[in-house]
């Protein structure tokens, strides 16, 4: 089975360990690397890469020093080696100039305003873990449990 | 999790590679095959190696398929590595390596291809959906019948669309009305099983229906077996499999809901595509029935939808890379293998060395579909089909009275159509592992349900066999 992971990326650890709690539900079937900073995350996904595992997914705040979760989603939006990775913005803080520019150039999947629910927030991952297994051709079946059952299908009944 | 998942996959991989080398390794005096040739050693190995990886999935099954043409190419055929070459008739025969290519696109392959594009339009244009919704509103709102509807459809649909598709797509009709059975109530269940039930059953009824069904054309060739022919036993087995599978479900989870209302939204398409497509699919459907007014086999007719729709853009570039190619190089890999057991001469070699004379050939039916039916319930039901119908074929005339119940190419049919009722567990078949994964029923149930099916099935396997042999149905 394919080694997935799903990167945290909260400058506040408390917070960064909240999140990571909300995802414990999914962490016998994919890997959870928390990160504190963009620094931190773009260097776990150069590891990450050159194990040949894949980058699912990015959980990202938007307020952080040095990089801002804006700024680090658009980097790895135009970075051509992580073409099917989905990004989620976790966020309170965004401006509304902050969140046209991760619509339009960091190309984000999702927008959660903080405080999020983990229902939603758990909702959204499978969602977007779902698309990105189907979308890059890994066999889905060692995940089937934690997938999006809606995506699945429809993406299913569409193959012959 | 995942170092332990590492490991037994490892494991696995080195049984994989390490069983088939050991037959290479054991002298040929050591078979009990008199004048056992150096390719016919090959092939054993490489019949080993095909059943290995196959159950145990070290690699994707249909990746199993390709290496068993890439070691045939290799190891086995007039164009091989020097080093492999030889002769003599010590060292036997080579294969054709344009024929061992050619299984990549024989006559059934073709066939299942034609299938593909069918069912590719059908869903692009929601005709599926379309169909589903005019047919269920005719089952009212008991959810005695509405369930009967379900599984009419589902197995309707899946006698022309893959076994999967159809379930994903009935499912993702049914999950979003569940919630309207009250905690309790048994009916849940029997729903959500009669889809994967309904597919899997479904597929016996064409030919087109599911890959073993491909396998097992390619077997029945000295008899004329003709779409409509197939058809002519295997609507009449589908129904009566879905009308027990139907009481089953309704003994074992009868429903405390008295009314259930399944909605589908949506309206047939007009626009001038979609009617190419719905008459196409009519069109092809015809053809394929009245075979003997027109002159032209199944296989040619299925070549019709597929020039039509690429030519009028229904479907495109994009479209084409949605095949599943893997389930055609699937059944492709089984042919080869079974090419190579026939054209070396060693399907008739350990025939003739195995005393089937003394095995009464109610025994070798009964043992074929019992063998079939035990392992589609724990592997691919197409990688069961591609090991054990070569074999099967190859019986021919050596068991005695075999004729008498219909030759090998009968068991051939009645193994197929048991392999096709192996559903007993969430691996059994991906309809299976789908159902499963909604998380709304439990193991024991499918399994329950599954292995009565499959017992039961058995037993309509055998008599419709006695059935086809007493109205001599082959010949």
């Amino acid at each position: 089975m394919e080694k997935l992971n799903i990167i945290l990326i909260e400058d506040q650890r408390e917070v960064l360990e909240a999140i990571a709690k909300d995802l414990e539900p999914l962490e016998d079937t994919f890997m959870i690397e928390e990160c504190e900073s963009a620094k931190e995350a773009a260097e776990v996904m150069e590891t990450i890469l050159t194990q040949g595992d894949y980058v699912g997914l990015l959980i990202s705040d938007h307020v952080m020093p040095v990089k801002s979760g804006v700024e680090f989603l658009i980097d790895v939006s135009k970075d051509h080696r992580f073409p099917h990775t989905k990004k989620i913005l976790l966020t309170g803080l965004a401006t509304h100039q902050d969140t046209i520019q991760a619509i339009n150039n960091a190309a984000i999947d999702r927008y959660l305003e903080k405080p999020w629910k983990s229902d939603q927030l758990i909702h959204y991952v499978k969602q977007l873990i779902t698309e990105f297994i189907l979308d890059t051709g890994i066999p889905y079946e060692p995940y089937l449990d934690q997938l999006d059952k809606a995506i699945l299908f429809e993406r299913l009944r569409k193959t012959t | 999790m995942n170092t332990t998942s590492k490991k037994t996959d490892r494991i696995k991989l080195s049984i994989a590679i390490i069983t088939p080398v050991i037959i290479l390794l054991i002298p040929k005096t050591w078979f009990p095959i008199q004048n056992l040739t150096v390719i016919e050693h090959r092939v054993i190995a490489l019949f080993v190696f095909a059943a290995i990886f196959w159950i145990l999935e070290p690699v994707p099954i249909y990746a199993t398929s390709i290496l068993i043409i890439v070691l045939e190419l290799v190891f086995l055929s007039d164009s091989s590595l020097y080093p492999a070459r030889g002769e003599g008739e010590n060292f036997g025969v080579v294969m054709s390596h344009k024929e061992i290519m050619s299984t990549l696109a024989s006559p059934v392959i073709l066939l299942f291809l034609g299938g593909f594009f069918l069912a590719m339009a059908a869903t692009k244009y929601r005709l599926d959906q379309n169909i589903a919704r005019v047919l269920l509103h005719r089952f009212g709102e008991n959810p005695k019948w509405v369930l009967l509807g379900l599984m009419i459809i589902t197995s309707f649909f899946s006698m022309f669309m893959s076994n999967t598709a159809t379930t994903a797509m009935m499912l993702s009709i049914l999950i979003p009305v569940l919630k309207i059975f009250p905690a309790g109530d048994k009916a849940k269940t029997a729903f959500i099983l009669s889809i994967p039930i309904a597919a899997n059953i479904g597929g016996i009824g064409t030919p087109i229906g599911t890959p073993p069904n491909a396998i097992a054309l390619k077997y029945i060739t000295g008899a004329t077996m003709t779409f409509g022919k197939w058809m002519s036993f295997g609507v009449p087995f589908v129904i009566v499999m879905l009308i027990l599978s139907w009481v089953l479900l309704l003994i074992f989870f009868p429903a405390k809901t008295k009314t259930i209302r399944l909605s589908i939204t949506g309206t047939f398409l007009t626009t001038p595509k979609a009617i190419l497509v719905y008459i196409t699919f009519i069109v092809t459907i015809f053809l394929w029935l009245f075979d003997f007014i027109h002159g032209m086999n199944a296989y040619v007719v299925a070549m019709i939808p597929v020039g039509v729709f690429l030519s009028l853009g229904i479907i495109n570039k994009e479209d084409l890379k949605n095949i599943s190619w893997d389930v055609l190089w699937l059944v492709s890999g089984g042919i080869a293998l079974g090419l190579a057991l026939e054209k070396t001469g060693l399907a008739q070699h350990v025939i003739e060395s195995i005393p089937f004379e003394s095995f009464s050939p109610y025994v070798v039916i009964l043992a074929a579909a019992s063998i079939g039916l035990v392992m589609a319930n724990f592997m691919s039901n197409t990688a069961t089909a591609n090991l054990i119908l070569p074999l099967l074929a190859s019986l021919g005339t050596t068991v005695a009275g075999l004729e008498n119940v219909g030759g090998s190419q009968l068991i051939v049919l009645g193994t197929t159509i048991a392999i096709s009722l192996g559903m007993s567990l969430p691996i059994s078949t991906p309809p299976n592992a789908l159902a499963h994964a909604t998380g709304e029923i439990y193991t024991n149930d499918m399994s329950k349900i599954g292995v009565m099916i499959g017992l039961i099935g058995l037993i309509f396997v055998i008599i419709l066999m006695i059935i086809l042999q007493y109205i001599n149905f082959l010949t």
